[in-house]
């Protein structure tokens, strides 16, 4: 008896020194698989990320497209149509980052657009920069192509079980001809059920 | 009686430590220039002996590599594991690192599953998939 005693003394002793021996930080992977809970995660932005832009620069008329020449994309903002707070410009972030690092296409930055002639009225106005050197007014590159999507989701719970669906789209249009070149789209279904504890 | 409860609140106490303090494993399998696939490095001895790499293929999307690899569930046994590739460029360099997420695969029992993806840039020309338990 003294010695059954003993031991589980010993063990809820390791039990506290091994996994609650206070507040303990650690790094983790980035790229790891997030299931903290059913809503938008890390790994749900990430697998959207890496799917659309693996779908975009292999669809043959786009291979075909950026073969010789690199088009310019304007991002336009994804519009957020679940019941959740979602950064979205976070996910075309990720996606054009990707786009960019393919080497297949260009982009023109329009959240940057009141800092870029802020500081071109400073080099043409101020009259402290070389004239000669000053980024002339007129000269940019006007964008060939809009990136845009939706993100909707459907939710349904029951006593024990939640199920969460995305379906995130993004298209590709040219803004002169109004043609939609390319469209992708990304599914997510997440299921969470209450443990024994919660209930 | 009560000699049973503490041998079950003990016996609970030790399954808590060990699944608390489970650790990840990752088993890293290379696709060569012929297609032939071998395990470069694991640690996961049960991923190394319940899966296997059935085939690979290498293609191209313009200057972009593209790959394809079936992973064959050789156990009798349900599996549930993640995956994710990694970009070699010639000088085995990786690049674009962390650039893809771990991505969770369940294959049944004696199934085989195909797994795609396409290289972040045209500098990549050999691949990795790594397998975590």
């Amino acid at each position: 008896m003294k010695v059954t005693k003993l031991f589980a003394v010993v063990m809820a002793a390791l039990l506290l020194t091994a996994c609650a021996n206070g507040p303990k930080i650690s790094y983790g992977d980035a790229t790891a698989v997030e299931t903290t809970t059913t809503g938008f995660g890390s790994t749900d932005l990430q697998s959207i990320a890496a799917t659309l832009v693996d779908d975009l620069v292999s669809f043959p008329p786009i291979v075909q497209m950026t073969a010789a020449r690199r088009p310019v994309v304007f991002v336009d903002k994804i519009k957020n149509k679940t019941t959740e707070h979602i950064d979205t410009e976070s996910i075309t972030d990720t996606v054009q980052t990707k786009l960019l690092k393919s080497g297949k296409f260009r982009f023109v930055d329009m959240t940057a657009v009141r800092a870029v002639q802020e500081q071109m009225q400073f080099q043409m106005d101020s009259g402290m920069v070389d004239p000669s050197k000053a980024a002339a007014f007129g000269k940019q590159t006007g964008a060939e192509f809009m990136l845009y999507g939706n993100m909707s989701s459907i939710v349904k719970r029951n006593d024990s079980t939640k199920d969460v669906y995305y379906k995130f789209t993004m298209k590709l249009v040219n803004l002169e001809s109004g043609i939609m070149e390319w469209a992708g789209e990304k599914e997510i279904r997440k299921s969470g059920e209450k443990s024994f504890f919660s209930l | 009686m009560r000699r049973n409860l503490v041998r079950v609140v003990s016996g609970a106490m030790l399954l808590g430590l060990l699944s608390a303090c489970a650790v990840n494993e990752t088993a890293t399998v290379q696709v060569g220039e012929d297609g032939t696939t071998k395990i470069i490095e694991s640690n996961s001895g049960f991923l190394a002996a319940s899966l296997s790499i059935a085939d690979s293929k290498v293609g191209s999307a313009g200057d972009l590599m593209k790959v394809q690899a079936t992973i064959q569930n050789q156990s009798r046994s349900d599996l549930n594991f993640r995956y994710k590739f990694k970009w070699l460029d010639n000088d085995g360099f990786e690049i674009a690192i962390d650039g893809r997420p771990w991505t969770p695969l369940s294959i049944t029992a004696y199934e085989s599953k195909s797994v795609q993806a396409i290289a972040p840039n045209p500098t990549a020309k050999a691949f990795k998939i790594l397998v975590q338990d």
